[in-house]
């Protein structure tokens, strides 16, 4: 990420020094004011759904719902931690009704619990993947936009669009799934590199 | 059809109230409990967010954007997607607000029940915006190598969008 950022960074920023630097400051604001707005609609829908999720938890729906998902997800995500389960069963749930704003306080939290879980590159890697590529029921912000816009059947989409989606979180799963037995076998076959990257860290630390 | 989807989010919260009373639940203290962790979410997520957007508000303006569609127009065109939903396709990772704008000027220039309406009504639906993903959800995590799941990420919303124009055509 921090090559990424770098890179992109300067690559845009001398674009723009040779086309037109003046605008430069005013762009760098804008940014940083369209995420100020975009926090401020965020926190907005966080006091909502936070508030929801809380109640659920105090009712035990949490829990029901977990306990419906976990034996899938202990073998997807190859981890036994058990509240990271519950709230990787939790944001996925809320994710398939397509409420993305409730689905968010439950995605950081199972991030951070599965962050300190043994097998975090992996288990991480796919809550991403499967984050990324959603599986939504009902696309509704879709169909609203285009009932808006006056088609004659807004809802014709949803069959292809469910079709797609799932096949983005199929493909991706897979792929993640494939990257990391690859990994696995190399570094089982030459164990070499990890004494190195260690060392290195080291000196760095020194 | 659009009246059954109206009803969804407002039954949640009324089914959960309701059973929250059955189960004697202090539903008034419980909210605001959880109404509480918000701010602190917010202020954790906030300088990725920050940063992120600063980066893609550059990019547009410099024009980079503008001049990565040009090279990949024709490329779309030649795997059956059409070039018009090309700066849908770009912006979708990088923006959920942005894609949806993007999304609505689409419908409106070419028609909301047209062929290109139905690919690019797919194409939004069939993913969801990877860097709000990732600078949100793992923004304060210690290991950080998440290179490869955004690879992966970027790659299957690339193909499901491919996916959904073929099923546009043939649905």
């Amino acid at each position: 990420m921090n090559a990424i950022f770098a890179y992109l960074f300067i690559f845009a920023g001398l674009t723009l020094l040779f086309k037109n630097p003046e605008l430069f400051l005013s762009t760098v604001l804008n940014g940083a004011q369209k995420s100020a707005t975009l926090c401020l609609a965020l926190l907005t829908s966080y006091a909502l759904w936070l508030g929801l999720v809380s109640v659920w938890e105090k009712c035990g729906i949490n829990e029901k719902i977990a306990k419906f998902f976990k034996p899938f997800l202990r073998k997807l995500f190859k981890t036994d931690d058990d509240a990271s389960l519950t709230a990787i069963s939790m944001n996925l749930s809320v994710n398939l009704l397509g409420i993305g704003g409730a689905a968010t306080p439950y995605g950081i939290k199972a991030a951070q619990l599965l962050d300190k879980t043994e097998n975090a590159e992996y288990s991480s890697a796919l809550l991403f993947v499967i984050n990324a590529t959603s599986v939504q029921l009902l696309p509704t912000a879709i169909v609203g936009v285009r009932a808006s816009l006056g088609a004659l059947n807004p809802s014709d989409i949803i069959f292809p669009s469910l079709l797609s989606t799932i096949f983005s979180t199929a493909l991706g799963v897979i792929l993640i799934k494939a990257v990391f037995a690859i990994k696995e076998k190399r570094s089982a076959k030459n164990p070499a590199p990890r004494p190195a990257f260690i060392q290195k860290t080291k000196a760095g630390v020194r | 059809m659009n009246k059954i989807f109206a009803c969804v989010i407002p039954c949640i919260f009324l089914f959960t109230f309701l059973f929250a009373l059955f189960k004697k639940v202090k539903i008034y203290d419980s909210f605001t409990e959880g109404t509480k962790g918000a701010i602190p979410l917010i202020v954790s997520v906030f300088p990725y967010i920050a940063t992120v957007m600063i980066l893609s508000e550059l990019f547009l303006i410099s024009g980079l954007e503008e001049t990565f569609l040009n090279v990949l127009a024709p490329v779309f065109d030649k795997i059956g997607v059409p070039k018009e939903i090309a700066p849908l396709v770009f912006i979708k990772p990088l923006s959920g607000n942005g894609s949806l704008a993007v999304l609505s000027d689409i419908l409106t220039t070419y028609g909301a029940d047209g062929y290109i309406a139905r690919c690019a009504c797919i194409a939004y639906g069939s993913s969801e915006t990877a860097f709000y993903i990732g600078a949100v959800y793992f923004a304060n995590l210690k290991r950080k190598n998440l290179t490869t799941a955004l690879v992966v990420s970027l790659v299957s919303f690339f193909c499901a969008v491919v996916f959904g124009c073929f099923l546009a055509k043939i649905m």
